[in-house]
């Protein structure tokens, strides 16, 4: 073989014969990468955007049940002994808090109005700073820890009951032994988190009341754990699952309930893994339409310029170039010109991420169907370094592929036949 | 044994419907060290005997050798490899690559074979130089007079020192006495490097200048002259 260096210099010099085509070409392609890059980033953040508003909502980045508790929702299946659970939790790393919930779902009613209700029993304290619920508080306030027979209600559900704020609501829920056992609060605050399960169902009530009125004595359905970040969660589940000698809460609800369940965010709603695959795949789409689109363009500029050059081309064979380096030459011109285009795409593309990721773009005309998806109003591009080889991956492959068939046209050429043409 | 054997060499050429015999059975001989010149009008099949012989095309029957080696039995890939060290071409026009420098154009075919930059560029220089063109080397082709082009043409044929120079036509676009000189550089670089020229022409100026002429009519050798 030779050196590349020749085929560098002919590629790049060929494609400066005609700068305007040339121009216009590596344009459209760094146009091309440069959306790609923009839209990639877009959807990126707005994925990592859901996945942080859905863990810090309420969920948390993960839970421990009683096994089989997250499939039948039923008070049956409790913690006996959070403590034990503590324990296994200690001098574990990249844990930011942990908090005990006991959930059942249950009838709200005032007089002349009854709701269906999920009633969180919660601590306080350390609530307000594992999730944001606190934060959405818009009327009165967040429980105390020293509140009793507290309750801030979602906005809906208060609206749903017509109580205000001062005003006394009956919570009704069913025990074990399928009594149902009832208890009064009284409305300490509202809440809009824009979520809707949460706002037209929650009525969250101190934990210590909860266990009372429920007779659940020092027991917890949820033990919920925030992580430092997304990338501790996995380890986090793994080293829990066998200290705890938990099963992943896809037993069935006959399992035997003595043991525990440690479900990750991802487990517990699949929702949002759903989504991210979803919109991964819709950027795929849009990444191949458009990388076709330019590669047709890239297609033609190497065809014309191949045309113009077949006595060059027949020149080169006869002094001796092999058909294979004919043929290397081509991809290599096209290589050369994809990557000069997808320079220029990922810079321009790669500043208006960092623009846009600093200023965040504002949706808020659309908010309240985001808010439903647990999306900002206001998106921060972010580039995923995976996204990023994947669009680079996808032009190059592209550029080859684009160069495959000037190339095979190359290579065959008649040396004899192309020197005569006129 | 020469160094071109051609025997009983049959060449047709079918486009659609219509049949052109361009050989019909050229057989020539070209001793090592020759400056000959292949003469003959417009179609009688110059051109197409020159790229037989340079392995650029193959004819439907007869036997070649050239420096000894049976071209015709050569697969592609070898013919390419032996045209690159046995062969120097110049054609008539488009001799040059047009992206490339005068030195670069001459020294390209080094490349091709592997040598090392500063080996092809100092060959390229001196050559550059014995074609009297001196200290043009970084001009691109576009930015040299038609007689210049050729004359690196010629350098180029001679970079790689094959076993022979086939020039089809090399003084067509040149004014006469532009032509002259390129015959008197040609002619020169046979009696120096003992390099073979088989040169192909109808132009009188080419002729004169010729050790052997072979006169081509309608595909047929019509004798075999020494001037
Ligand atoms: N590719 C081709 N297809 C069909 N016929 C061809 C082809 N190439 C050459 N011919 C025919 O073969 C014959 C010989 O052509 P050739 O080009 O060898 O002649 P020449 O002596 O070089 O002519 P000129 O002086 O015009 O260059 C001519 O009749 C020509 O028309
Ligand atoms: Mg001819």
């Amino acid at each position: 073989m030779f050196d590349l260096s020749i085929y560098l210099k002919l590629g790049w010099r060929n494609l400066w014969l005609h700068p305007l085509r040339t121009g216009l070409t590596v344009a459209a392609l760094a146009l091309g990468i440069a959306a790609l890059t923009f839209l990639s980033a877009m959807n990126d953040g707005w994925l990592q955007q859901i996945r942080t508003n859905f863990a810090l909502t309420m969920t948390g980045h993960l839970q421990i049940h009683a096994s089989g508790f997250q499939q039948t929702l039923k008070l049956a299946r409790h913690i006996k002994d959070p403590a034990q659970v503590m324990q296994a939790l200690d001098g574990l790393a990249g844990i930011h808090s942990v908090t005990s919930r006991l959930r059942v779902s249950g009838l709200a009613s005032v007089a002349g109005a009854n709701a269906g209700a999920l009633v969180y029993g919660v601590e306080a304290d350390k609530e307000r700073h594992l999730s944001r619920l606190a934060g959405f508080v818009t009327q009165g306030r967040w429980l105390l820890d020293s509140d009793d027979r507290a309750v801030v209600l979602g906005d809906g559900l208060a609206d749903r009951l017509q109580v205000a704020l001062g005003d006394k609501v009956v919570l009704m829920a069913a025990l074990d032994n399928g009594d149902i056992a009832s208890e009064v609060f009284r409305v300490r605050g509202l809440l809009h988190s824009g979520v809707l399960d949460i706002d037209d169902l929650a009525a969250v009530v101190p934990l210590g009341r909860a266990q009372q009125w429920l007779d659940m004595g020092q027991g917890v359905t949820d033990i919920v754990v925030r992580a430092d970040d997304f990338e501790q969660v996995t380890g986090l589940v793994d080293q829990l699952r066998q200290r705890l000698h938990a099963g992943d809460g896809s037993q069935s609800a006959a399992a035997d309930s003595s043991g525990y369940e440690v479900m990750s965010w991802s487990e517990i709603d699949p929702m949002a893994e759903q989504w991210s695959a979803f919109a991964d795949a819709y950027t795929w789409i849009v990444l191949a339409v458009v990388i076709l689109v330019v590669l047709a363009e890239v297609l033609n500029t190497m065809l014309m310029s191949m045309h113009e050059r077949s006595r060059e081309f027949g020149l080169m064979g006869a002094l001796g170039v092999r058909d294979s380096q004919m043929f290397f030459m081509v991809i290599w011109e096209t290589v050369i010109l994809v990557s000069v285009g997808s320079v220029l795409g990922f810079m321009t593309g790669g500043w208006a991420v960092w623009h846009f990721g600093k200023v965040g773009i504002d949706l808020s005309q659309f908010a309240v169907a985001f808010s439903f998806m647990y999306m900002s109003p206001v998106i921060h591009p972010l580039l995923a370094f995976d996204s990023l080889l994947g669009i680079l991956g996808a032009a190059i492959l592209g550029a080859v592929v684009a160069g495959l068939f000037p190339a095979w046209k190359a290579a065959r050429l008649d040396p004899a036949a192309a020197m005569r043409e006129v | 044994m020469a160094l071109i054997e051609a025997v009983d060499i049959r060449k047709r050429y079918r486009s659609g419907e219509v049949e052109a015999q361009a050989l019909n059975g050229v057989s020539l001989s070209v001793q090592a060290g020759a400056f000959t010149a292949l003469a003959g009008p417009s179609g009688s099949g110059k051109t197409t005997l020159l790229n037989i012989i340079g392995t650029l095309d193959r004819p439907e029957s007869g036997t070649l050798t050239v420096a000894g080696r049976d071209v015709l039995s050569l697969s592609a890939a070898e013919r390419a490899a032996f045209r690159l060290s046995h062969i120097g071409f110049v054609f008539q026009a488009y001799n040059l690559i047009r992206v490339l420098t005068a030195r670069e154009n001459v020294a390209y075919v080094q490349q091709l074979q592997g040598v090392s930059a500063a080996e092809r560029n100092a060959v390229a220089d001196r050559l550059l130089a014995e074609v009297g063109l001196d200290g043009m080397g970084d001009r691109r082709p576009d930015q040299l007079s038609g007689g210049q082009q050729q004359r690196i043409a010629v350098a180029r044929a001679l970079a790689t020192s094959p076993d022979i120079v086939l020039a089809d036509e090399p003084t067509a676009n040149l004014d006469s006495h532009t032509g002259e000189s390129l015959m008197q550089l040609m002619q020169q670089l046979n009696e120096t490097r003992g390099t073979t020229f088989l040169i192909s022409s109808h132009d009188p100026l080419v002729l004169a200048h010729a050790r052997q002429v072979v006169h081509l009519r309608d595909g047929l050798v019509q004798e075999d002259a020494s001037a």
